[in-house]
């Protein structure tokens, strides 16, 4: 059971919420975040449950042109 | 507003702006010379850009966030590296969550060589993110035709190029940018990408363009500070040149000192 996070495979935490995943994870803030390309609004990472092979992006601000 | 008053403003999406230079944040060697060039530019938005963290730099994106809130500058951030309209939505969607503002720059590559627009990917996206409630700025080419379904598309800003990204060539279709800016006089019309010098910058605004987006012609001088501080002197040169209204070309001499009471003319 695993889910894919920045295109590198994490265990599935317990319980299967984006939160948990991220209180493990520890990203450092500012961060968004999108499950299978869909954006999930900052406040609703408790509600967000994950499952198995969810690809999970973790985006932060960077240089751009 | 009277432009040639004390408030020419630049003004997008209702938002005013007292510069008319926009400012990329890549390429830069170090934070510092990036921070330095800010001050130089002192310019009306900086682009930012979503990416992933990388690995072993936990606290880069932090620091980096930091320091560009302490800028006090407007963020625009964009898409670039998408080159399909659903990849450059999911960007852009996700960049509003990240920075909170309905501002993005929108860029849809068509080609991997010269980074060309992909015309028919941007109006898609274009359309999808209107709908959404984005204020979208493509990046586009002049093609009169795709500005004009851009428009149609809900963009109230459009973003041509004068040639490649980073390559700073300075405009290669002078003609049709000209054309683009005589046929949309009420658009705001912000060259993106290709410009290389001052002069660059300058001639685009004497034509009437709103504003420059530069990120390479800066960075990647050999001292981007001094670059940064002359591209907004000659972007102010430029726009108070347009709104003296320049005089026309003429095909034949005339003389400026007056012929009447010459002496010695024989």
């Amino acid at each position: 059971m695993f889910v894919i996070v920045n295109n590198l495979v994490h265990p599935l935490p317990e319980p299967r919420t984006l939160a948990a995943l991220l209180l493990s994870l520890s990203p450092a803030a500012p961060f968004a975040v999108a499950r299978n390309s869909e954006v999930i609004p900052r406040g609703t990472y408790e509600q967000c449950h994950i499952e198995s092979g969810d690809r999970i992006d973790i985006v932060h601000p960077a240089a751009g042109g | 507003m009277d432009k040639r008053g004390g408030e020419d403003q630049l003004i997008l999406y209702g938002q005013s702006f007292p510069s008319r230079l926009l400012l990329g944040t890549a390429r830069y060697d170090s934070p510092s010379l990036l921070a330095d060039a800010i001050r130089a530019a002192a310019p009306a938005m900086l682009t930012l850009s979503v990416r992933r963290q990388v690995s072993g730099s936990n606290h880069s994106g932090q620091s980096f966030w930091n320091f560009v809130r302490e800028t006090g500058r407007a963020i625009l951030p964009n898409t670039a590296g998408c080159f399909t309209a659903s990849g450059a939505i999911t960007t852009a969607c996700i960049a509003r969550e990240l920075f909170e503002t309905n501002l993005i720059k929108l860029e849809v590559i068509g080609d991997e060589v010269n980074l060309q627009p992909d015309p028919y990917g941007l109006v898609e996206a274009a359309a999808e993110l209107v709908r959404r409630g984005f204020q979208v700025l493509p990046h586009c080419t002049e093609d009169w035709v795709l500005c004009r379904r851009l428009m149609d598309a809900g963009c109230e800003v459009l973003m041509p190029w004068a040639a490649p990204i980073g390559t700073g060539q300075g405009p290669r279709n002078p003609r049709a940018l000209r054309e683009l800016r005589e046929r949309a006089p009420e658009v705001p019309l912000i060259v993106d990408a290709g410009l290389g010098l001052p002069s660059h910058a300058c001639q685009v605004m004497e034509w009437g363009f709103d504003g420059v987006l530069l990120n390479t012609a800066v960075s990647r001088a050999l001292d981007p500070v001094h670059m940064a501080g002359a591209f907004a002197n000659a972007v102010r040169a430029g726009r108070s040149a347009f709104l003296a209204g320049p005089m026309i070309a003429q095909d034949t001499a005339a003389p400026s000192t007056p012929e009447l009471g010459r002496p010695f003319t024989t």
